[in-house]
């Protein structure tokens, strides 16, 4: 079964990129030259202190950019999440703070929003046929209109509430933080080793075992770094336990559910999918759904985070191209078809390693934005030369 | 219009494989326009279990189109549909595929940016047993399962040259999709299979294995359309030759009655004077 024929380098290469492991590698690559660089000219940039603020600045981007990457998946685009956030944070530090809401309900309320608002939007894209692009920049501008109306004149709202304050301000035990680390590597293993012992089982090809053993060490290395990181700081943070447990959930509804593999399938040629029999407008309906889910889940975190709710931190735009940037340069095509909710996580890492990088070697404005402009840019470039290299069509 | 094609249906003697003797699936008065274009004016069709019916036509005739229509790709705008004489519908692919109706289209219809094992079980993924607590759609696939059913499957068409099913189609040669393509039809259960000019990227060889795959069907009692145009292999495959010209029916032959200078004149120039084509 195994081949013993001498492979190429670039049938190598193409074996690595086809792995688990393989589609990380540019984001990956990028991250690790981000860090490097700044970790030589800013000490303080590879402290855990700053690491941890990384995380926690990182972390709105990281939950829109997982959601637009379900709608990117399709080929949709979703322009209206940031604002979508905005009215959910709004509504939810409307709540609490007028109507003496508890938190929890207002966090499952603002919940409800988003997804309520992000399907409209799904539906009009796919029942009446308008292109998402345009739908969504309407709801855009329709919603940073409604976020307004909600915060009223003052345009900013006082986040005091416990519970929405401590999604960002918990972290775990030390202990805790280890134990969860060894739980997930462990798990990881032992899926990877169950599965090559059924593929050999069943006489299907396996992956070499210098690839097997590659993965789970990597893992391992990559979890307890993070941990002993964080550990020596203030510990792992509850948010990041949250959003690592929300992207693994929606990696999974991803790649090994009936329901993800139509999503890839609609981006790859939507006709296609339409004929075996699949439901097109129902599965953008929810893609729709899932985004709106995210982008209120984004904005609960932000408003924790801030501990405010203003019209600024949501609106405008900056938000919403940092979760597009981050989607993307994580490798998630535009087009439609290909990417990953992982990957976007990574994505908006590099983002927000640059901006903290930047910050900390005290670059304007104008340097910033020039700069995230030239890594998306080299990040879309990357992706192209690479896919070429895999006879790939677009 | 019944009447035309009815006296031309059963010819004289068995078929060797004989065939059943009422139609498997039988639709009439089919039509269908796209906007100005008329694909389809009321056109009758039949296959019977056991069988291979070629359906020839110059390109536009409306072969795809009715295809596309059994299939439930595209509805049809007037028609009846019977299968085993029993009346019903196709208005979705879900009804075909219901019906026991698999059919490789002529645009192949397969994701590029998947693998070979999805793109075969493409909409039909194996899931794991022990998960019925989520609905359907959220159910863990059965990638290994997957995986070893694409296995054979390809291994049925023998197509040597694919190194593995894990490869994404993008990268495939046209032959090797038009194989793909045939596997995900000939793999699934079915009693009629639809094949849209399914050799027009092969080569000789892998045109012969096609016609193997063909035959196969038929002696194991499926009813398969086979739509060429290559009036050798039409010959060499079919029990029943039916004709389009302009979006309507021309007649149906009797392979073994007829010859192919006979199929020509009737794809190009109808049965003047016949009074046959609805046209
Ligand atoms: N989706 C469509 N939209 C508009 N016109 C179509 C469509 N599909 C087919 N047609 C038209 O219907 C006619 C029959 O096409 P088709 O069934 O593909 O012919 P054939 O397969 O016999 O070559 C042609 O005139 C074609 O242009
Ligand atoms: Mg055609």
């Amino acid at each position: 079964m195994q081949p013993d024929v001498q492979l190429s380098f670039s049938d190598r290469f193409r074996q690595l990129r086809e792995t688990r492991f393989g589609t990380f590698a540019p984001v990956l690559l990028a991250l690790a030259a981000i860090w490097i660089y700044f970790g030589i000219t800013e000490p303080a940039f590879l402290s855990p202190r700053n690491f941890y603020f990384l995380f926690m600045q990182s972390a709105v981007v990281g939950t829109l950019a997982v959601g637009i990457t379900i709608v990117l998946l399709l080929g949709d685009i979703d322009l209206s999440v940031a604002a979508t956030s905005g009215v959910c944070a709004a509504l939810m530090a409307v709540l609490i703070a007028m109507a003496g809401v508890p938190g929890p309900l207002a966090c499952l309320i603002a919940i409800a929003l988003g997804i309520f608002l992000a399907t409209l939007q799904g539906l009009l894209v796919a029942y009446v046929g308008i292109p998402s692009f345009v739908v969504t920049l309407a709801g855009l501008l329709g919603f940073q209109g409604l976020m307004l109306k909600i915060l009223g004149t003052q345009g900013a709202i006082n986040m005091r509430d416990p519970f929405v304050r401590g999604i960002t301000t918990i972290t775990l035990p030390a202990a805790l933080g280890w134990g969860l680390a060894a739980a997930c590597v462990l798990a990881f293993a032992l899926a990877s080793f169950r599965r090559q012992t059924q593929r050999r089982a069943l006489g299907l090809e396996l992956e070499a075992n210098s690839t097997l053993y590659g993965q789970v060490i990597f893992f391992a290395v990559l979890a307890f770094a993070a941990v002993a990181t964080l550990n020596s700081y203030r510990g792992i943070p509850l948010l990041v336990v949250l959003l690592i447990g929300l992207t693994a959930l929606l990696g999974w509804v991803t790649t090994s559910t009936p329901f993800g593999r139509s999503l890839f399938a609609v981006g790859g040629n939507a006709e296609s999918a339409r004929r075996v029999g699949m439901n097109v407008k129902h599965i953008r309906v929810a893609a729709f759904g899932i985004v709106g889910m995210m982008a209120a889940i984004g904005g609960i975190v932000g408003a924790s985070r801030y501990a405010s709710v203003s019209f600024n931190a949501f609106a405008g735009g900056p938000l919403l191209l940092e979760a597009i940037g981050a989607a993307v340069i994580g490798g998630t095509s535009l087009f439609g078809g290909r990417g990953s909710v992982w990957n976007a996580i990574l994505g908006a890492l590099v983002i927000g390693s640059l901006g903290n990088g930047l910050d900390l070697s005290g670059a304007s404005a104008a340097d910033k934005l020039m700069f995230s402009g030239a890594i998306l840019l080299l990040a879309v470039a990357i992706d192209a030369i690479s896919r070429s290299g895999t006879s790939q069509t677009r | 219009m019944t009447t035309s094609s009815e006296n031309q249906k059963v010819g004289p003697g068995a078929p060797p494989h004989s065939p059943q003797l009422t139609p498997h699936l039988r639709v009439s008065g089919i039509r269908k326009r796209f906007g100005g274009v008329e694909a389809l004016r009321g056109v009758d069709f039949d296959v019977r279990r056991g069988e291979v019916v070629a359906l020839v036509g110059d390109n536009g005739a409306g072969k795809s189109t009715l295809m596309k229509i059994l299939a439930g790709a595209h509805h049809a705008d007037e028609g009846q549909f019977f299968l085993d004489e029993q009346s019903v519908s196709i208005s979705s692919p879900h009804d075909a595929t219901d019906l026991g109706i698999q059919i490789v289209y002529q645009d192949l219809a397969l994701c590029e940016n998947l693998d070979v094992a999805a793109n075969l079980f493409l909409g039909a993924e194996p899931t794991r047993p022990g998960w019925q607590f989520l609905p359907k759609f959220l159910r863990p696939i059965d990638e290994m399962r997957m995986e070893k059913k694409a296995l054979e499957a390809i291994d049925q068409l023998r197509v040597r040259t694919l190194q593995s099913v894990r490869a994404k189609v993008g990268g495939l040669s046209g032959g090797q999709r038009q194989a793909i393509a045939i596997a995900r039809a000939v793999g699934a259960e079915s009693t009629v299979v639809l094949l849209d000019e399914p050799t027009a990227a092969l080569g000789v060889a892998q045109t012969r294995q096609v016609l193997d795959v063909v035959k196969r069907l038929r002696d194991n009692g499926h009813a398969v359309v086979y739509i060429s145009h290559n009036l050798r292999d039409i010959f060499e495959v079919s029990d029943r030759i039916t004709v389009l010209r302009h979006s309507a029916n021309v007649a149906t032959y009797d392979t073994q009655d007829t010859n192919p200078d006979a199929i020509v004149v009737a794809m190009t120039r109808g049965l003047d004077g016949d009074g046959t084509h609805a046209a």
